[in-house]
């Protein structure tokens, strides 16, 4: 069977500038991987280009998903067929409204599936049910999309609308960022609801911390654009205590 | 140009006596607007003086029915090629008075000096007029009385004359709906509104793609008084919606908002003039204007002061979404202010969707063209949600909801 994400000598640009330069990386159906690396080293990149963000361009290489290129395919079909991006920095869109964004999003998914749409009444239930876990408050569910949330608001968000979306492959960008000690448990929880063993996750992060809530099956280093080593949970301990200096990023 | 060969066709018109006669002289000497006039430097009407026109005669032999969300209980005052089906008069409401503007000079001359004298499209559809109608209102009336202007004949231009006088204390809910095929629709109004009284106004201009639509509105507002109104210019292959406003007596509340929704090779136009002459009056203007392929939007909005209008309070902002790169906005905000304790602001934003917010909207699997929607319904909403009338608002939604999803190919931006 063929691996649930499979990145094949990933090359892509950001305008005439390339960023990365020949990433491989499989990963199979239930599997959570870690992604760390410096600042700068393409892993948001990275995450855009599986994504499908415009302007993202991939110059060489191929990305499958359960074995179909998705190189192809627009942002909005790819996730319909099942990949998620929580995003290091949500954006807000002012006068859109929260609930009709959640419901235009998992409706979008539902047709695709040939299913009905969601009941608006049950839905409003459902994501009411959803956000309470999360700590989100019905005042915050009113609002316009990410407007007036906080940094740690905005994180919970996404988790909110990842747990709604049930996504396939979800790709989350230091989703542990800006989030307080009982956010970054209430968060992890909320990632480890969705663990299944036909899943996967590629976990984006800087600190070691957030590994031992979401504990990872292998955990990859991405520096210059390369993943430079892959190892188990442990390269992230040795991450933390000796930082980057022993990762060699020349080639 | 000389008269004879100006366009609307004016022969008919020989012997006017009056308020009318004066008019036709002033657009005999005038013809259409100088090309050097500054207030019409954005809009050319050359498309228009090209037309072959002469003023409508009668109304359509089959006054087209109109597919709109009007309110249920509204009461219909239905205008063909700009002639008034006077058998609407007899359902108007408890408190509205209705008479024609044809045997009373008077009230002419009252709703001529609510507009510029050297307007040129007053002018002619003042001396052109083809219904006069004149609205006294006392009182309250609840019922939303709505004039509705449809026409057949390319040919013709329509120039309904529609007078309203709110008397003191006294409250209306009016709109206008223009969806008509006439070559050219120039509706000329004037509208007072006494002291403390109050009128809540929508105006919808639908026309059909290939005419054009000319609208000056005069209103002036007494002490106390509020109005708030609401223009959607949606239709047309070109529209100037002109409207002159006087803050006549003290504290007086008026809201003018708008928005422009242009496709093709639309032309809109909305030009205000906010003439606060008395202090304590507050004015705001809310503009939103979306564009795709070739439109064109304008926005000229001019707040005045007068030097003892103070605690004045004029605010005006005007944004412009294009949506395609051939489209193009303009706008010219203007601040004459001559007292020294006002608070006025204005501002005038072009931009483009924005490329991360669509991006976040379609990787949660909403497709683009419904992304693109949400963003745009979103900015429009900024001024859409302005209009506290109900019955109003629910009637103004479906207008931009519909050209929304209208849109083929929605644009290259
Ligand atoms: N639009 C852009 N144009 C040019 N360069 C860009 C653009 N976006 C990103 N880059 C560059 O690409 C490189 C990788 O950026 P990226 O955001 O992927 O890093 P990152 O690993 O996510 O960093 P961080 O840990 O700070 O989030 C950086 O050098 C960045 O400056
Ligand atoms: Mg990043």
């Amino acid at each position: 069977m063929a691996p649930l994400l499979e990145i094949r000598d990933l090359h892509a640009s950001v305008g005439d500038t390339p960023i990365l330069k020949g990433i491989n990386l499989t990963i199979n159906a239930g599997e959570i991987h870690a992604i760390m690396g410096p600042n700068g080293s393409g892993k948001s990149t990275m995450s855009y280009v599986l994504a499908g963000r415009e302007g993202y361009e991939v110059t060489g290489g191929d990305i499958l998903m359960n074995g179909v290129s998705m190189l192809e395919m627009e942002a909005d079909e790819r996730a319909r067929a099942g990949m998620f991006l929580a995003f290091q920095y949500p954006v807000e869109l002012p006068g859109v409204g929260g609930m009709s964004f959640l419901r235009a999003a998992v409706n979008a998914r539902r047709i695709e599936a040939g299913e009905d749409e969601v009941d608006q009444l049950e839905f409003v239930k459902l994501v009411r049910a959803k956000a309470t876990h999360l700590g989100i408050n019905d005042d915050m569910l009113k609002r316009a999309v990410n407007v007036g949330f906080s940094g740690g608001e905005k994180k919970r968000y996404e988790i909110l609308q990842m747990a709604l979306l049930e996504p396939v492959l979800s790709v989350l960008d230091e989703t542990d960022s800006g989030l307080d000690v009982d956010a970054l448990k209430i968060v992890s929880d909320g990632v480890n609801l969705l663990r299944d063993p036909q899943r996967s996750m590629l976990v984006i992060t800087h600190y070691q911390r957030l590994l031992n809530h979401i504990v990872p099956d292998y955990v990859h280093i991405l520096a210059g654009g390369k993943i430079r080593r892959s190892g188990g949970k442990e390269l992230a301990f040795e991450v933390e205590e000796s930082g980057y200096a022993g990762i060699d990023d020349a080639a | 140009m000389p008269a004879s060969t100006m366009q609307p066709n004016l022969d008919q018109l020989a012997g006017l006596t009056g308020v009318r006669a004066g008019a036709l002289l002033r657009w005999q000497a005038t013809g259409w607007p100088d090309r050097r006039a500054e207030q019409w430097r954005f809009t050319r009407l050359s498309r228009v003086e090209k037309m072959d026109l002469r003023p409508a005669e009668m109304a359509a032999k089959q006054p087209a029915a109109v597919a709109a969300s009007l309110p249920d209980n509204a009461v219909i005052l239905s205008f063909s090629n700009g002639v008034l089906d006077m058998a609407g008069l007899a359902a108007l409401p408890g408190g509205v008075t209705a008479s024609l503007l044809s045997d009373n000079d008077a009230a002419l001359a009252a709703l001529a000096e609510l507009v510029p004298a050297a307007h040129p499209i007053s002018n002619l559809s003042l001396a052109a007029m083809t219904t006069g109608l004149h609205l006294d209102i006392a009182g309250t009336v609840e019922v939303p009385i709505i004039l509705v202007f449809t026409g057949d004949d390319n040919g013709v231009s329509a120039h309904p004359v529609i007078s309203v006088r709110l008397a003191h204390g006294a409250s209306a809910v009016m709109a206008e709906w223009h969806q008509s095929s006439v070559g050219l629709s120039a509706p000329l109004m004037g509208i007072v509104v006494g002291d403390k009284g109050r009128l809540d106004y929508a105006k919808v201009q639908q026309e059909s793609s290939a005419s054009a639509h000319l609208a000056a509105t005069g209103l002036k507002l007494g002490e106390g008084s509020v109005f708030e109104g609401f223009q959607i210019s949606a239709g047309g292959q070109l529209a100037r919606l002109e409207t002159h406003i006087v803050l006549s007596g003290e504290n007086a509340d008026c809201t003018l908002s708008a928005i422009y929704l242009g496709r093709d090779k639309q032309h809109h136009d909305i030009t205000t003039n906010m003439n606060h002459a008395k202090g304590h009056c507050l004015s705001n203007q809310i503009i939103r204007g979306v564009l795709d392929d070739s439109a064109r939007g304008v926005f000229q909005g001019k707040v005045h002061v007068a030097p003892d209008a103070q605690k004045t309070d004029g605010q005006q902002m005007s944004r412009a979404l294009l949506l395609s790169r051939k489209a193009e906005a303009d706008a010219k905000p203007e601040l004459e202010i001559y007292a020294d304790d006002v608070l006025c602001a204005h501002g005038a934003t072009v931009g483009e969707l924005d490329d991360t917010q669509l991006f976040y909207l379609t990787s949660r699997g909403i497709d683009r063209k419904t992304a693109r929607s949400m963003l745009i319904t979103a900015f429009l909403d900024d001024a859409i949600d302005s209009i506290t009338h109900p019955a109003l608002a629910d009637m103004l939604r479906p207008v931009s909801t519909a050209w929304m999803n209208a849109t083929p190919n929605a644009g290259d931006l």
